[in-house]
């Protein structure tokens, strides 16, 4: 398999503190409004505790990206270790990516009028530092995993909440929350 | 899709007007009307109101683009973008009705057009129909905007048309129309089986006045006032296009996004 890079979400660490997408902001200073990293709280239909179980979710950096396919101006790539960059010299803002990935990764910037991404900080990448999110994750619940070496067993690529798209073969993988030990003053 | 984009609303309806006129004429050209100038008179004002309206949906187009600029280039992506295509197809169109029109709708430019014209279409559906929208990632909008076509481009026709043709785009429009009425109410109905996503979008449709305007005034009426009257009324083609625009904001503003469902079930 070739080198392809991508986000594991261990979701049993997550504690939803939002530090990821806090540190993407600080490394970009998008518009207001315009977010490349979020944290989605599960609902309660797939984990029973409000607001205690976390997806903290940015492009997925699919192996046949929705986005580089629907571009009409070529302003998508996919680079050599498989991040897909965003070329915003080329978008004309037509839109087209941002209603087509299923999985909300490019935004609008109203400022530029024109469609941006998670770059998953490939330039800080090449430098030999971790994304900004992962750097910044205070419970280690990110990290930049290649797929052509990693070999975790309990990992999943569709977790329950996320958008089965086989097609596109999104690169995120997730360690999926586990409920939690639940101790009562009358238990005998 | 998640706010109403009027540009696109503008864009489709226009170029899905003009492909309806030409199919229209098309039909009327191969029913034994052959070309302008002879057996009827009024069809190059129809091919030329056709590359008009085009004209005009390609112009709107431009306005939902954050650089109108940059349209040129749209078209760079033919290997696997589907607005790539659709925008080469368009001009290709534009051009063909043109020439039609222009040298007398000889049968070969004639059969181009509406060749042409039934490319645009799927192409169009296809552009509408991308993996996140699971009501539509499928030929749905190809056959929703046929639909819009047809009826449109039989309405349109109806007021430029002799008498003689009247009947010939009366049946062509109560077929499109019933059509219409089976499948935009089928449609919704069958999503509320499906997945978390097309549930919600069948919700949305069926909660929608937007909806049940376009179905009741846009569909039902005119197929009523068409059948009761045996040809097409002047005010038949008016409710279709209202019944039009309000179809066409649903599909724009109330067709759900998977990313809205992000950490739900699906």
């Amino acid at each position: 398999m070739k080198k392809q890079l991508g986000f594991y979400v261990d979701a049993k660490r997550c504690i939803g503190c939002f530090t990821c997408a806090m540190a993407c902001k600080n490394q970009y200073h998008q518009e207001n409004g315009v977010v490349w990293r979020q944290v989605y709280a599960l609902k309660t239909e797939i984990y029973p505790h409000h607001e205690r179980a976390f997806y903290s979710l940015a492009c997925n950096h699919c192996q046949h990206p929705t986005c580089l396919e629907v571009c009409p101006v070529n302003a998508y790539a996919k680079r050599e270790d498989g991040i897909v960059v965003h070329d915003q010299e080329k978008c004309i803002g037509c839109g087209n990516c941002i209603r087509s990935c299923p999985y909300g990764a490019p935004r609008y910037n109203p400022a530029l009028k024109k469609a941006e991404k998670c770059s998953l900080c490939w330039q800080r990448i090449d430098a030999g530092l971790a994304p900004a999110c992962v750097q910044s994750c205070p419970t280690s619940a990110l990290s930049l995993i290649d797929l052509s070496t990693f070999d975790e067993p309990n990992a999943v690529q569709y977790p329950p909440g996320y958008p089965r798209m086989e097609k596109l073969n999104p690169s995120t993988r997730f360690r999926q929350a586990e409920l939690p030990t639940i101790y009562r003053r009358d238990a005998q | 899709m998640s706010a109403m984009e009027l540009p696109l609303v503008v864009f489709t309806l226009l170029s899905q007007l003009a492909i309806g006129l030409v199919l229209v004429g098309a039909i009327r050209q191969f029913a034994g009307d052959g070309p302008a100038g002879t057996g009827a008179p009024g069809l190059r004002r129809e091919w030329l109101l056709a590359a008009g309206l085009l004209a005009a949906g390609l112009v709107a187009s431009l306005f939902h683009l954050g650089h109108p600029g940059g349209a040129p280039r749209a078209i760079t992506h033919l290997a696997t973008a589907w607005l790539s295509r659709e925008v080469l197809v368009l001009g290709l169109l534009l051009a063909a009705i043109l020439a039609a029109a222009l040298t007398g709708l000889g049968r070969g430019l004639v059969g181009l057009c509406a060749a042409l014209g039934l490319g645009a279409l799927l192409v169009q559906g296809m552009t509408y129909a991308p993996p996140s929208f699971p009501a539509l990632h499928n030929g749905l909008p190809f056959v929703f905007f046929a639909v819009t076509a047809v009826t449109l481009g039989a309405g349109a026709a109806a007021w430029l048309a002799p008498d003689s043709r009247q009947g010939l785009i009366a049946g062509i429009l109560t077929v499109g129309l019933a059509v219409g009425m089976v499948v935009f109410l089928v449609v919704p109905c069958v999503w509320l089986s499906g997945g978390t996503v097309m549930r919600e979008t069948a919700q949305a449709y069926l909660a929608s006045p937007l909806y049940w305007t376009h179905v009741v005034l846009g569909l039902a009426l005119p197929l009523a006032l068409v059948l009761k009257a045996g040809r097409i009324p002047a005010l038949a083609p008016v409710l279709m296009l209202v019944g039009a625009v309000c179809g066409r904001i649903v599909f724009y503003l109330d067709t759900v996004h998977t990313a809205a469902n992000l950490g739900g079930l699906y």
